[in-house]
Formats: structure tokens, sequence, C-alpha cells
């Protein structure tokens, strides 16, 4: 008898304790943003750095009283890059009325496009998805905000040009993981090998990238002038000290967003002076931005992870998408100050960003209904044995070759529907 | 075709092909004691060199300690496998032993890097990356080291089997009932061989791991390691020499030869070419023993 008086009470308590959880959850003003994303698969190399960097922003965003008045709710879960959970974890930010949702990872964000698009709920894929996502006008609600992979190639390509001069006669070897996402950049290379005179020779190794012992004595007897090598996580690794090992110069070697202070650690800091990588936004601890979520966030002990990786490369890359996001709603209030506060809302403040700089962490950034790439700036950085410190100024190029590629994939996909 | 690109391709592939056969030995070890196909090799591999990390970097002690304290960790951990796992699937089909190494194979692979986190960890054991240079070819000191150190870790196994302990494994090996009924304590000499395994993935993890560094990639080693064990014979440490250098040559002159051609990706292909051609056409390896069975 005891013990059923008890089960009751508790039951009724636990039913009880709903009402004024859900009262309150009403009356709170908060703007939801899903962040389903690969803690435990595929790109971990990446997600616990990205992730904090954005929970510290919004963490100080909110600190700071947030975006007139509302909080912004980062919903954090973990998909594993498995795409029925993945799907799950969609649903339930719907269902929850999330306004966007971020997934990093290029697999679950081309799943995503359709059901985004019907449910006119903002789709993140900064450095992921589909390159041609840039294309607003085909995907009116997929936002990469960031350089796609082939405007990544295209700036190197003119890095390399403003260092040579010329590209006439060069050779450029392209090594690469064997996937779509591997293989992406090179019709933009081709092209621009065709226009500037330089020819590339691609050289796919199989993934993960764990052995490309085979791979890099080819590339050192290619005599190449300039290498670019195209993968993530351990691939990058190993491309960096295979290339070390067989003695090509690390300041002709270059890579895409995809290169972190903790591959230098395992590299070896020293003997990986001089690799070149594209930097969507400053790394480092000196932005003011990131020096704010010091103060507020950090030093007041409510940071969302490693004190240690505050201000790495993908840390900031969060923060970065982080201060995008937030912006966006921050235009939304300014275009429609009383809501309703939806998907179409927060889509029409995305698309009003202009010339935002975060304070000096990223280039002056212009998302339009027709780009949604952001303008496609980066800058190359040169790891000096420290840190990566950068090597020109926010720049775009080639830009014309990257939209002719943009409008092919977008014909493509319209007349497919894939 | 440069013929100085395929010498050094070769004497590269050889010393990775080696690497792998380290691998492939801890399966044959176990295989030749108990009759079961480790799946879980890799993985052992894989936490074998996240326990060095452990050791050199959580903890800080220098990797002349860190390394063979993470081969003991490791032994240990083999024979409380054996213990407390493998010794539960005595009297079930064999299947489910097998099973049950996918298991644990599936599980380290997910709780290392939770655990310890998903980036790629470095390991420093002391091989400079500069290379050899001899004339127009150049040899990866590291493969060569590591496929210098798999070589004698080998060869020590099969001298092994010439030891007091080595011939009681052999015995169990060859007839565990008939062990069993001359006082030999099969479930200890199998446990020793799990252990002898860990220890062998360990130190194929710390070779691997200061190639790559270390993540869960590692545990992918097992692929080419069971093509190497069955090419060999599953029961032949001998034969897991030979099949070690042909399949890595193989593979890296594929790489060289046919991957400009076809556009990538044979590497891959002749792991598992190599596996169905033995199987199809030389069921027990290069050197491993045919079963005969009187029907």
């Amino acid at each position: 008898m005891k013990r059923r008086t008890f089960l009751t009470a508790a039951g009724a308590a636990m039913v009880g304790m709903q009402f004024p959880i859900r009262l309150a959850s009403a009356q709170e003003k908060v703007i939801r943003f899903a962040m389903p994303q690969d803690f435990t698969r595929v790109y971990t190399f990446v997600t616990v750095e990205y992730s904090q960097g954005q929970r510290d922003y919004i963490s100080m965003v909110n600190a700071k009283g947030g975006v007139n008045g509302y909080q912004i709710l980062a919903d954090v879960t973990d998909h594993a890059n498995d795409l029925p959970r993945a799907l799950e974890a969609y649903e339930r930010a719907k269902a929850q009325g999330a306004l966007l949702v971020d997934p990093l990872s290029t697999p679950v964000a081309r799943a995503l496009v359709p059901r985004a698009t019907a449910d006119k709920i903002n789709l993140i894929t900064a450095f992921s998805g589909r390159s041609d996502a840039a294309d607003g006008e085909t995907f009116p609600f997929v936002f990469p905000m960031s350089p796609n992979y082939w405007t990544q190639a295209g700036l190197l390509i003119d890095f390399f040009r403003q260092q040579d001069g010329d590209l006439k006669g060069k050779k450029i070897c392209f090594v690469h993981i064997d996937t779509p996402f591997g293989k992406e950049p090179i019709p933009v290379l081709e092209a621009l090998a065709a226009k500037q005179g330089f020819t590339v020779q691609a050289f796919p190794y199989t993934p993960p990238g764990n052995d490309q012992s085979a791979i890099w004595p080819q590339v050192r007897r290619a005599k190449p002038d300039w290498v670019v090598f195209w993968g993530a996580g351990v691939g990058q690794t190993v491309a960096l000290t295979e290339a070390i090992r067989n003695g090509i110069p690390m300041n002709r070697v270059s890579s895409s967003v995809w290169l972190s202070e903790s591959d230098m650690d395992v590299v070896g800091r020293a003997q990986a002076a001089g690799v070149i990588k594209l930097e969507p936004c400053a790394s480092g601890r000196s932005p003011k931005l990131i020096q704010d979520i010091i103060k507020t966030v950090i030093e007041p002990g409510k940071g969302a992870g490693d004190k240690a990786k505050v201000g790495t490369a993908y840390y900031n890359y969060g923060v970065m998408m982080a201060a995008l996001m937030v912006e966006g709603v921050r235009k939304a209030f300014e275009k429609a100050p009383n809501g309703p506060i939806d998907g179409p809302w927060l889509n029409a403040g995305l698309t009003s960003i202009s010339n935002f700089e975060a304070e000096g962490l990223i280039p002056p950034t212009t998302v339009t209904t027709t780009d949604h790439q952001g303008g496609g700036r980066c800058r190359i950085a040169r790891w000096d044995g420290a840190k990566f410190a950068p090597a020109t100024d926010w720049f775009s190029a080639n830009q014309d070759v990257v939209w002719a590629e943009i409008k092919k994939s977008t014909d493509a996909f319209k007349a497919s529907g894939k | 075709m440069d013929s100085a690109l395929l010498l050094e391709l070769s004497i590269n592939g050889a010393c990775t092909g080696m690497m792998y056969a380290l691998v492939a030995a801890g399966i044959v070890l176990i295989y030749k004691t108990s009759g079961v196909a480790n799946l879980a090799q890799g993985a052992l591999a894989m936490t074998g060199a996240y326990v060095a990390w452990i050791a050199s970097t959580l903890v800080g002690l220098p990797m002349w300690i860190g390394a063979p304290l993470a081969a003991l960790v490791m032994f240990g951990v083999g024979a409380l496998i054996e213990r407390l796992a493998m010794r539960r699937m005595i009297g079930q089909p064999l299947i489910m032993a097998i099973m049950l190494t996918m298991g644990l194979e599936i599980m380290l692979r997910g709780v290392m890097p939770g655990l310890l986190g998903g980036t790629v960890k470095k390991i420093d054991i002391g091989i400079p990356n500069a290379p050899i240079i001899a004339g127009d070819i150049l040899i990866n000191r590291t493969l060569l080291i590591g496929g210098g150190v798999s070589f004698a870790m080998i060869v020590a196994s099969i001298l092994f089997f010439n030891s007091r302990l080595g011939v009681v494994m052999r015995a169990v090996s060859d007839d565990q009932t008939a062990s069993w009924s001359v006082g030999i304590r099969v479930e200890r000499a199998i446990a020793v061989a799990w252990g002898l395994s860990a220890v062998m993935a360990t130190t194929a993890g710390l070779l691997w791991g200061a190639t790559q560094g270390v993540d869960w990639s590692l545990s992918l080693l097992l692929v080419k390691a069971l093509a190497i064990a069955i090419l060999g014979g599953l029961d032949s440490l001998p034969g897991v020499l030979i099949a070690g250098v042909a399949v890595g040559v193989i593979e890296s002159l594929a790489t060289g030869i046919i991957d400009p051609v076809i556009g990538g990706g044979s590497r891959e292909v002749v792991a598992s070419a190599i596996i169905l051609a033995t199987l199809l056409v030389r069921p027990h390896g290069l050197l491993g023993r045919e079963h005969i069975e009187r029907v």
C-alpha cells in the first residue's frame, strides 16, 4: 500500500512539474537554433571546436541581453553523420520551432535540402553541403555563408598567380581524397588551367587517407610548382607529413580551410612551417570578438568547452557562423520587429546581411537573395611554426569561373531534382 | 614507366606491408590457438595507440616508458577479453565468437575516440621525418624502421613457438581436447595468445600512430591485416611475412601504375581482390595447413 501511495504521489508530482516549466517556456522570448552535428564519427576533427565557438558566441549575446530582448537557444545534439538520426533531429527541431538548422555535414546537408526548402527552415551549410547552394535563387533556404570549395580553389590559384606573376607553363599537383568532396574543385581547377595556361595533375587517395605512402613519391617526381592537398581529418595530417618526408618545400604546399593548429601538432609545428591554408576568418585570440567572448563567457567560467581551444581556427569558424546567424536575427528584427518569428522571417534577415565584419573577425560579408555565399572572400594564411599568420588581405578571385560552375550545377539540379 | 619510381614504390610498399603484417600476425596467433578469427584486431591496435598516447601525453611519461607500459596494459586487456568474454563462448557456435569480436571492434571504435576526443592525436616515437636518399630513390625512414620492427616482432613470435610455452600453444592449436587430457591448461594458453596478440596490435598501433597520428581510423588496419592473414594462411606466421610483403608491394605498385590510368581507387580493390582470389583458388592460403576431413 505504501509503495502504491509513493508511486502515485511521485507520478502526480512529475505531471504537476510539467506545468510551471511549460508556462515558463511559453513566456520566455526565445529564438531556437538547431545544431545537430557529428560529434562521434566522421566530422569529429572539427565539430567539438566549431560547436564550442558557436555556443560561446551565443552565450555572449545572451549575457548581453540577447537580440531585441530575445534569448538565442542553441539546441546541440549529435547526429553522428547518420542520415536517419539527422532526419529525426531535423523533424524534432521543426516541431520545436527552430528557425535554422546547422548540421555541419555534407551528406546530412544534402539530404535536408528538399525538406528545409519545403518547410521554409533555413539550412546553414558552412564549409559543407552543396557548393551550388551559393545560388540563392535556386536554393532560397540554404545558406553556406562561407566560400564554397570552388571559390577556395579559385582563391588558391589566384594566390599562386600573385606569387609567381604568371602561371603559364606551371604544374600544379592536386592531391585529394577520392570522394565527391575531394573531387569537387577539379572542374574549377581545369577551367582555370585552360584559361591561364598551367597544367593540373590529380592524385586521388583512398579514404580516409591514413596511408598515402605510394602517392607522394609520384607527386615529388612530378616536380610540381605548387601542391594543393584536399581532404579532412587524418587525411590532412598524413598528406602534410608525407609532403615533408618527400622533401617538398612547405612554402609551395597549400590546402583548403580544413587545416588547423591540432593538425600542426600532429605533423610537428616546426616542420610544417610555411604551409599555406585558406582562412575564412581570422584565427587566434586577438580579434575583438574573441576578446569579448573571453571576458564575458570564458573568464566567468561559462565556456562551453576546453579553454585551450578558444581562438583556434575551427573555434573561430564556429564563432564566425554564429555571428552571421545572430546578425541575420538582428536584420530580421530591423525589417519586421513584430514578426511573425519563423523561418521566412529569419530568411529575410539573413539575406539582408550587408558588409558585416563581426568586428574584424571575418571579411566584409554581404548575403543577398541571389548570393548565399556571402561574396566569396577569404585570405591566405601561412603557418609560421606557432600560428597561422595572414599572408594576404581579404580578397575574392575567379568568381566568374566559380559562378559558371554554380550555374552549370544548378541547371542540372533544376533538370534532375538532385 | 620510370623504373626508379617502381623500385621506390616497391621498397616503401614492402615496408608498409610488413607493418600491416604485424596486425595480421596477431590475428594468426589467436586463430592458431583458439580457431577464432579476431575481427577486433584493428580496434586493439587503435586502443593500444590511445593507451600509449595517454601514458606519454596525458600522464607525461617519456615514450620509452609509455610504449612498454601500453604494451603491458594491453597484454592485460587481451587476457581479460579472453577471460571475461571469449571463454563464455566455449560450447557456442563458432560464429558467435567471431560476432563477439566484431562487437568488440565496434565498441572500442566508438568508446576510445568518444572518451578522448575525435581529433587526431600526435604520438612521437622518435623517428625523424627526414627520408633516406639513395641515388634517385627516396626511402621513407618511418616506414623502413616500422617495417624493420614489425619484421623483428613477427620473427620473434615464430621463434616463440619453439619455447616451452610456445610448444604448449602449438599443442593447444593442434588438438584442444588432447591437450586437456594431458593436463595442459588450454584456457591459460589461449589467454596468453590474446595477450600477445594485443601486444602485437599495440606495437602496430604505435608504428602506424607515428606515421598517421592516432584516431579511430587506426581500426581500419583490420582490412589489410585480414587480406594478409588470409593470403598467408590463417594459421601460418611465416605465411604472414610473405603475404605482408606481397600485399604491400602489389598495393603500392597498383597505385603507381593503375591509378593514373583509371583515375584512382585501385589500392582498396587490391586488398579485397586478394581476399577473394585466395579464398577461391587456395582457401588455406600460401603456407596455411589444409584441413581435410573424412566424410
